[in-house]
């Protein structure tokens, strides 16, 4: 026992020159706290489904600038990506060229491309502005691929062949804030373009910020809780309708789109909502819980059983649509509304965030 | 120049010799032999190149005989012994200046076979009689292909750097092209990649289109400086440059070979394994490990990094000694895994970025392998699975740590494992996983282990059982190390520590051994005492009894009942043995923590209760094997008299006893035999009789049962008169 008494009366300062890489682990355990997604031990704290969240309000920012229109304009492939590392929201224009280089090599294999010179590619990296919901959070960064006829004129419209962006919009603060400084955290990556280019603007991002992309996905409950947001929008902006799918386990597979009247939808989702008290439409605080989610679901379903006698609980909810937006089990997402965007994305954050492997 | 000419071979002229008698040659027969040199000044080799040295520009070549000789002679010894570096640079001055025109060049140049080094000064000077640009195509083809051959033994390439810029100019002629550019690749540092030479490069690639030539110069380009040139290879590209040695390669081998000298060929270590060139790529190619690549800076930093060496440009383990304070770390971390270089850095890299990068990499590629695909991983168990799950599990070996993100998830694989899937590896990944804290190891680890272990068949569970001996013998070795490094133990002191305390470690310990203890009892139970599953519960208690004195962690967690008796009631002696080894090393044990105890005057944390159950232990062990008083009134095995009177075993009481054990049955009847061999009829109670019962123990000794005498030279004082037992209480 000698030697640990010894040990015990060492200065810490000692301690700390002596301290092994081997170590690491275990001040990178105990810098990151027991309070965050990392987790004392990665896994110890269970990431969990949040259970009650914001109602959708309406977004504060009342003019959308350009950069968020463009993101409402078509539908997106979702996929999620690790923290990336030493991305610097300064360098864009340098990013802009590397990428374009990058493409063009990798489009004609084995013919190499000097950086920055003029190609048929034009790449254009913008911040879209008023999406992160806090400090920790990062800036949006839209990406664009144009190509440029090779005899055209400089004011020729050039002709758009891909778009993406990575975003995170009110991702947990715990989370974000347990990362060292040189990671960006932009956990959603919308895409949109032909899969291979964007094959290879993952693979580019892959290289440089050593990050890593997997498909997101979104399963039944968040396309549930999609579902009772966007209606919970309607006294506000008209959903215009309720669309479900369900595919059922059936042989064939049978697939089973419902369609609901936007008030009949409204009606049941305010009876469920808070059915003591009918205050005024200003208590938007109000949070959403998810047995509301559940039994507005449930209502849906039982509706459908007593006209049709299907059981949709057999099934799988497979997409949501409605005027503000779709969602697809894939991970194919549309917005159609940007006031009410920044709920769908901070929905949509968290899944990405549940899927980081540490 | 070479003014004093040095024949490289002295003994040329007298044929008796044989040329591998050089190497063995003695003091004095080199002194005599400098001697003879200095009279027989006029060696033909010497007289040959004092006349390639000093003869006139514009001797004329046809009808010289004297050329012819002196040719002849040059000629002889290059390829029977090689040319000296002197000779080396008298013959390619001559050649190269054209001073007999350029009939005799080429020639020349064919046998310029070096016997050591090529001097640099030398192919510094042929490299200007090249920029004269006198020399026919075909003769500058042939002198750089004889540079590029002879590239390793040329002593100092600096100076060949100090003059890239010459060289590269000769790219733009055609024919020389592909072998300026392997030259070139060659020499090429980081220093000499530059914007206009890219230009030149690509503008020479728009006109001769995809040389493989030029793309791995200018691969090679990108590696140093990515800012300035961007190429993706396809993998066949990738072999590498064409062998173009010309003439000289087969002659050099031969002299070399002749001469003994190995000549340090800069054999490049290969820092990434290409194994993935030949496979087909698969759809989820989150397997792969990423390239080696280097980072691509933007150009503000790059005057400020100069000083940074990539990884990749890493060869050896010198150089990374060498530039250990400067290296840069790979764009992709995931690369690092399939380099056994980068890996020694890794071990030594403080960067807490690296690991996280790392971490991400690979719980992305677990996770999506394993828990994210929705198609039942169609892949599963593939070749390249394993092969990942194989380095990875041979990393972590070399870095002896287990790295989080794998912790991460294997807790969450554990909860979806069929137990057979990748088993050897998946159990290896287990076995690593650090110190999990008291409280979590229950939801994290029993609950999903306990579920497999009790459906599945008995090789799992031995596996898992030695996984789970393997993750403790981790665990104690780590605390062993760190508990002095790190100031483990410091924390007790300082409750806000966030590092685990020493109590908290030793809780964690006693939680895993008291799962495994739970697991054994029962898989004992459920697979009636299987000796393959003893054997591996038993090598868990090897490591769970020597706690205290191997691992200086003042803990002694007993073995189970569930374990003990069956291990006791084994059928074979290999068992009982190990038991008794381990019942001795319980005892060496706790006897030394009493001492210290006593010693230092600490409160230790081993409580009564566990001497208390040692000796219970001890006692039953001892009556039972010794004194042959089994099924006492008291034991943890009772049974009622009128039953062991039913069961009509005669003397049940000593049937456990070291004669009656079934274990050693066999080996009472043998020494029976080997004591009164002409006796018929066998009766073992008479090896019952003190005197012989010492000679019995001694043959059993004499039979490889260590532990057993261990065991019972350290727990029973034996005199031969009285076959009492005294057991100690420590």
């Amino acid at each position: 026992m000698d030697r640990h008494t010894s040990v015990a009366r060492t200065p810490v300062s000692s301690v700390v020159v002596q301290r092994r890489s081997k170590s690491h682990r275990l001040s990178y355990r105990s810098n990151v706290g027991t309070m965050s997604h990392l987790g004392y031990t990665p896994g110890f704290s269970k990431r969990r489904l949040t259970t009650s969240r914001l109602a959708p309000k309406h977004s504060r920012i009342t003019e959308v600038n350009p950069e968020q229109l463009a993101l409402l304009v078509r539908e997106w492939q979702l996929s999620y990506v690790t923290p990336l590392y030493r991305f610097r929201h300064g360098q864009l224009k340098s990013y802009s060229r590397q990428l374009a280089a990058f493409m063009v090599s990798e489009q004609q294999q084995g013919v190499a491309a000097e950086v920055g010179l003029e190609s048929a590619l034009k790449v254009s990296f913008t911040l879209v502005a008023g999406m992160a919901q806090t400090e920790e959070e990062a800036n949006t960064v839209f990406i664009q691929i144009h190509s440029k006829p090779p005899f055209s004129a400089p004011d020729d419209p050039q002709k758009l062949l891909w778009s993406g962006w990575l975003t995170s919009v009110g991702g947990n603060p715990d989370y974000l804030r347990s990362l060292p400084e040189d990671f960006v955290c932009l956990p959603l990556f919308c895409s949109g373009g032909t899969e291979g280019l964007t094959a290879l603007v993952k693979a580019w991002f892959q290289q440089t910020f050593d990050c890593c992309f997997g498909p997101l996905e979104i399963n039944s409950v968040n396309l549930q809780w999609l579902a009772a947001l966007w209606t919970d929008c309607h006294a506000r902006s008209s959903i215009k309708q309720l669309k479900l799918v369900w595919s059922l386990p059936a042989e064939p597979p049978l697939e089973v789109t419902y369609t609901v009247h936007p008030q009949d939808a409204w009606e049941l989702w305010r009876s469920i909502r808070q059915p003591g008290e009918r205050g005024g439409e200003e208590e938007e605080d109000g949070s959403v819980g998810l047995e509301e989610v559940a039994c507005f679901i449930k209502g849906l379903k039982s509706h459908f059983y007593r006209h049709f006698r299907v059981e949709l609980s057999a099934g799988r909810l497979t997409q949501v649509s409605t005027a503000l937006g779709s969602a697809k089990h894939g991970g194919r997402l549309k917005i159609s509304n940007s006031s009410y965007m920044i709920t769908t994305l901070t929905l949509l954050t968290e899944c990405a965030l549940l899927k980081m492997p540490i | 120049m070479a003014a004093t000419l040095i024949p490289p071979d002295f003994d040329s002229s007298s044929s008796t010799d044989s040329s591998s008698s050089n190497r063995g040659i003695t003091r004095s027969l080199r002194v005599a032999e400098i001697a003879r040199r200095k009279t027989k000044a006029e060696d033909p080799i010497v007289a040959a190149l004092k006349y390639f040295s000093k003869v006139q520009a514009g001797t004329p070549v046809q009808g010289n005989e004297e050329l012819e000789r002196n040719l002849v002679s040059v000629e002889t010894v290059a390829y029977s012994k090689g040319l000296s570096p002197e000779a080396i640079s008298v013959m390619l001055e001559f050649a190269m200046s054209l001073r007999m025109g350029t009939s005799p060049c080429a020639r020349v140049l064919k046998f310029l076979l070096p016997s050591t080094v090529v001097p640099h000064q030398a192919v510094v000077r042929a490299v200007v009689w090249l920029c004269v640009g006198k020399l026919p195509i075909t003769t500058q083809v042939l002198f750089i292909k004889w540079v590029l051959t002879v590239f390793d033994m040329i002593d100092a390439k600096d100076n060949l750097r100090a003059i890239y810029g010459f060289i590269f100019s000769f790219v733009t002629e055609e024919n020389l092209c592909p072998y300026i550019c392997h030259l070139l690749y060659l020499l090429t540092r980081k220093e000499c990649v530059r914007l206009f030479r890219v230009r030149k490069l690509l503008e020479l690639q728009s006109k001769l289109g995809k040389q493989p030539f030029l793309l791995h110069l200018l691969s090679l380009y990108k590696v140093f400086c990515p800012e300035l040139v961007t190429l993706s290879l396809n993998s066949r590209i990738r072999a590498g440059f064409k062998n173009h040695h010309g003439p000289w390669k087969l002659a050099l081998n031969a002299i070399q070979k002749r001469n003994f000298v190995q000549v340090s060929s800069d054999l490049p270590l290969a820092l990434q394994t290409k194994e993935k060139a030949g496979l087909r790529k698969r759809k989820l190619g989150q397997m792969d490990l990423p390239v080696l690549n280097v980072v691509v800076q933007s150009q503000k930093q790059t005057s400020y990094n100069k000083m940074v060496v990539p990884l990749a440009h890493i060869q050896s383990f010198v150089q990374l000694l060498e530039n250990l304070h400067l290296i840069e770390l790979p764009a992709q971390m995931g690369s690092l895994l399939g380099s056994g270089l980068a890996l020694h850095y890794l071990d030594c890299v403080q960067d807490e970025s690296a690991f996280l990068r790392l971490n991400f990499w690979l719980g992305h590629a677990l996770n999506e392998e394993f828990l994210f695909c929705g198609h039942g991983g169609a892949s599963q168990g593939s070749d390249e699975v394993v092969r990942f799950l194989e380095r990875l599990l041979s990393t972590q070996h070399f870095l002896q740590e287990g790295f989080s993100s794998v912790e991460a998830f294997l807790y969450k694989f554990l909860n979806v494992w069929d137990g057979s899937l990748l088993r050897p590896q998946i159990l290896g990944l287990l076995s690593n996983i650090p110190v999990v804290p008291s409280s979590c190891i229950n939801r994290l680890l029993s609950e999903p282990l306990m579920q497999l272990f009790f459906t599945s068949t008995v090789f799992f569970k031995c596996g898992l059982i030695e996984s789970l001996n393997g993750m403790l013998a981790k665990w104690l070795t780590w605390h062993s190390v760190y508990a002095l490094e790190d100031g483990l133990d410091v924390s007790l002191d300082s409750p806000t520590s966030m590092h685990m305390s020493r109590s908290g470690f030793m809780q964690s310990v006693v939680e895993l051994v008291r799962f495994v203890g739970r697991l054994a009892s029962l898989g004992l139970q459920l697979e009636g005492c299987h000796s393959l599953l003893l054997s591996f519960v038993l090598d868990f208690y090897d490591t769970v009894c020597d706690i205290f004195q191997k691992y200086g962690l003042p803990l002694v967690v007993m073995i189970p009942a569930g374990v003990f008796y069956p291990a006791l009631f084994a059928f074979d002696p290999v068992s009982v043995d190990r038991l008794a080894q381990i019942m001795y090393r319980y005892k060496m044990n706790l006897t030394s923590a009493k001492k210290q105890e006593k010693l230092t005057g600490q409160a230790f944390h081993i409580s009564r209760q566990t001497y208390r159950e040692f000796n219970h232990y001890l006692v039953f062990m001892v009556n039972c094997l010794w004194n042959s008083k089994i099924f006492q009134p008291g034991d943890d095995i009772e049974l009622s008299e009128e039953l062991l009177l039913r069961s009509r075993v005669p003397q049940y009481w000593a049937s456990f006893n070291l004669i009656h054990h079934p274990a050693f049955h066999c080996y009472a009847i043998d020494f029976h035999h080997k004591c009164w061999p002409e006796r018929r009829d066998v009766d073992l109670n008479s090896i019952q009789n003190s005197k012989t019962w010492g000679w019995y123990l001694e043959y059993l000794f004499t039979q490889g049962f260590d532990g057993l005498q261990q065991f019972i030279q350290s727990s029973i004082s034996f005199h031969p008169s009285t076959t009492d037992s005294q057991d100690h209480r420590p």
